[in-house]
């Protein structure tokens, strides 16, 4: 099985082609569905944020080149595609889930969003049977990783989340966000974030308005804040001195003719406009106004690199924390490939011993019971002994990637025959699911 | 001896300049810490300067163009730490250091040789005229630069480059805080400094002096001040249009500078 991960993110495409694949998370398992249902695909995953867009799947035979998969699905046209899409494949597939897991690629890095979207978009595959072993494992190791970087490193105690990247903002704009207002238009757990910050850094109050106004009245409860009704969004939105939207619509809710309004209404005392929507909530023209400020995903990515280099050192800890996970993910692949030799190896040396002691099975008649449970401790720990080396080998080989050690002792012990013959006759008996993860599970004993 | 300190002032004016560049844009800390001291000694002895050649002379007003400069610079620098004080932002110390350093730099060299003895030069409200004037330019300049920052903040925050250089920049509000406030500073000077000027002008002169294209220019830049405080204040102005506003009174107000020249009733220092 081979894994391959597909997909495009803020570092190469613009907000514009994002927004045209983003997959809500209403649509996410249903679009699972139909990825997993693409020839040669066994096990599959989509993760969509308004940062990124990205298929991981596991498949057998030749690539299943999913571009094309892409270009129909979201009748995109390939050729403005292309240029923004990258491919990874097995260990490079496995080293960028692990960095977007722990948000190192994120557009904020140390931001702790994203693990819950990847984990939303791992259920999301489970509850369409998308996720198979293969898959399983290396999402789990993914999480581990994750937190594996956030305990050890501070990356994410100095992550600079959107909010405070507003924050910065209304700080060159107003000075200080001393009697600031701020209103959410969406009560989305990236709005909540963005209020918390925006009200310890020490914002005014808050106003919030959401399509469902109950919502809106419980985060406004929360805060102390105010809750404005959606209808009236527009007739009151100049009150704001700081615009945050992060609705799932489709349109535009704000463009030129309401950010006018609202200047007018405010005398000219400028407004920013922070758009964390994917689609875009705010048309883009509305910057071209004198004392509006709008900032979209992608322009908060500049803000927030520039604050990357403070945070550099950690990041550099995180990365080798990550290269470490990656190998160790690698080394497990791999141990799990000498399982069945392992397993053969076993078999095989019980064999000889039961087919040894029924030889002497006639020889052995007169003993006692205690002498008899005696012969087979010995036997067995004669065996045990033998195989310590050859298993301890197996295990080295499997770390260091050493086929032709693994190879050698098929060859010295005769397991390709055995194994040959195992099969035969296991094909020709009914499948039982259990037995068939029974050596598997054998050999991961064998391991702890 | 005023020479002096007019002397050490331009050289402390110059190390103040040297470690605004240094603090505000190339971002050094220790810099940042002896800019205002400097400015502040500076200005110190500048004063001191100043005071004593008045003294010296028995008189309240400055005389010649050596004097007049230096008292705008002065002023200039004594704005410019109400601001640092008062915002907590040298970025003004960039422009407005070296601006009073090139002032002082000719009145340091030596004295002025062309003078003038008229009594009204002991006259208060002489004294009065010439300091509020000045100081409405002083004023002006000030909220010249600070639109003018302003814009170029505006923009760079709406284009979205951030390049390093500019990380100086105030933000957005203190410039326009800023703008408005030395307005009005200028407004308020401006007005006591034609009134005083037309009290004196009717006492001497009489009703002829308006005639004059210096002091007509004069009550056009009134008049111009006036209107652009109206649009700023009841429109909210700001950005590009409030730096049209601005540069426009500016010109005005070089203009009315350079009328000394077509005057023929404002001229005392013509031999």
């Amino acid at each position: 099985m081979k894994i391959l991960l597909t997909g495009l993110n803020h570092k190469t495409a613009p907000v514009e082609l994002r927004e045209r694949l983003a997959i809500s998370s209403d649509r996410l398992a249903e679009e699972t569905r139909a990825l997993v249902s693409h020839p040669g695909i066994r096990e599959g995953m989509i993760l969509s944020t308004c940062n990124r867009v990205e298929l991981l799947v596991c498949y057998e035979g030749s690539d299943p080149a999913l571009a094309d998969y892409l270009n129909r699905q979201y009748a995109v046209d390939p050729a403005s595609l292309q240029p923004h899409l990258y491919e990874h494949h097995e260990v490079e597939a496995v080293r960028h889930l692990f960095r977007v897991a722990s948000s190192l690629d994120s557009m904020v890095v140390g931001e702790p969003q994203i693990l819950g979207q990847v984990k939303e978009s791992y259920s999301a595959a489970r509850s369409v049977g998308a996720v198979g072993g293969n898959l399983d494992r290396l999402l789990q190791a993914a999480f581990s990783a994750a937190k594996k970087v956030r305990s050890e490193t501070q990356i994410g105690a100095s992550s600079v989340s959107i909010a405070s990247v507003a924050v910065d903002l209304a700080r060159k704009i107003f000075g200080s966000l001393e009697g600031k207002r701020v209103l959410l238009v969406g009560a989305g757990k990236m709005s909540e974030l963005a209020a918390r910050h925006l009200m310890q850094q020490g914002a005014g109050s808050l106003l919030i308005s959401n399509r469902t106004h109950e919502r809106a009245v419980r985060l406004a409860q929360k805060f102390q804040g105010h809750v404005i009704r959606f209808d009236d969004l527009y007739a009151r939105g100049d009150e704001a001195d700081i615009l945050i939207t992060s609705t799932g619509s489709p349109e535009f809710m704000f463009r030129t003719q309401h950010a006018q309004q609202f200047l007018h209404r405010r005398r000219n005392r400028p407004m920013i406009f922070i758009d964390i929507a994917v689609p875009r909530d705010i048309d883009p023209e509305i910057n071209r106004l004198e004392g509006i400020f709008l900032y979209d995903i992608d322009d908060l990515q500049s803000v927030a690199s520039a604050h990357l280099s403070d945070r550099s050192r950690e990041a550099e800890r995180a990365e080798a924390i990550l290269e470490q996970e990656v190998a160790r993910y690698q080394q497990r692949l791999q141990a799990l490939d000498v399982v069945p030799t392992l397993v053969d190896l076993q078999s095989y040396a019980e064999g000889v011993r039961q087919a040894e002691l029924r030889r002497a099975q006639s020889r052995l008649q007169s003993l006692t019971a205690d002498q008899l449970a005696a012969v087979e401790a010995v036997t067995r720990g004669l065996v045990n002994k033998f195989l310590h080396h050859p298993l301890q080998a197996l295990k080295t080989a499997a770390r260091e990637g050493d086929a032709a050690a693994v190879d050698a002792i098929r060859t010295a012990f005769q397991l390709n025959e055995s194994r040959e013959a195992f099969e035969a006759i296991h094909s020709a008996m009914p499948q039982r699911p259990e037995t068939a993860r029974a050596p598997e599970r054998a050999a991961e004993e064998e391991n702890d | 001896m005023f020479l002096v300190w007019l002397r050490v002032a331009a050289v402390l004016y110059g190390l103040a300049s040297v470690s605004a560049f240094a603090a505000v844009l190339g971002d050094h800390p220790r810099f940042r810490r002896i800019c205002l001291p400097l400015a502040g000694l500076a200005w110190f002895s500048h004063l001191v300067s100043t005071a004593e050649r008045l003294v010296l002379a028995h008189r309240w007003m400055p005389v010649g163009m050596h004097e007049v400069q230096s008292m705008l610079a002065l002023l200039i620098s004594s704005v410019f730490l109400v601001i640092a004080f008062r915002y907590r932002t040298l970025s003004f110390g960039v422009f407005a250091l070296p601006l009073a350093l090139l002032l002082v730099i000719v009145p340091a060299l030596g004295p002025d040789k062309y003078t003038f003895a008229s009594p009204m030069i002991r006259s208060g409200w002489l004294f009065l005229h010439i300091a509020a004037l000045l100081m409405a330019y002083a004023a002006l300049i000030f909220s010249l630069i600070a639109s003018s920052l302003y814009l170029l903040q505006e923009r760079r925050l709406k284009n979205k480059h951030s390049p390093g250089f500019l990380n100086w920049l105030p933000p957005l509000d203190t410039m326009d805080q800023i703008a408005q406030k030395t307005l009005i500073l200028g407004f308020h000077g401006m007005t006591i400094g034609l009134l005083a000027g037309s009290l004196i002008a009717q006492e001497s002169v009489g009703a002829a002096y308006f005639a004059d294209p210096k002091v007509l220019l004069s009550f056009v830049m009134w008049g111009l001040y006036v209107a652009m405080l109206f649009v700023r204040r009841s429109t909210g102005l700001r950005g590009r249009r409030a730096v049209y506003l601005s540069s426009v009174v500016f010109l005005v107000m070089l203009s009315v500078w350079a009328a000394n020249l077509l005057s023929t009733v404002h001229r005392f220092s013509a031999p």
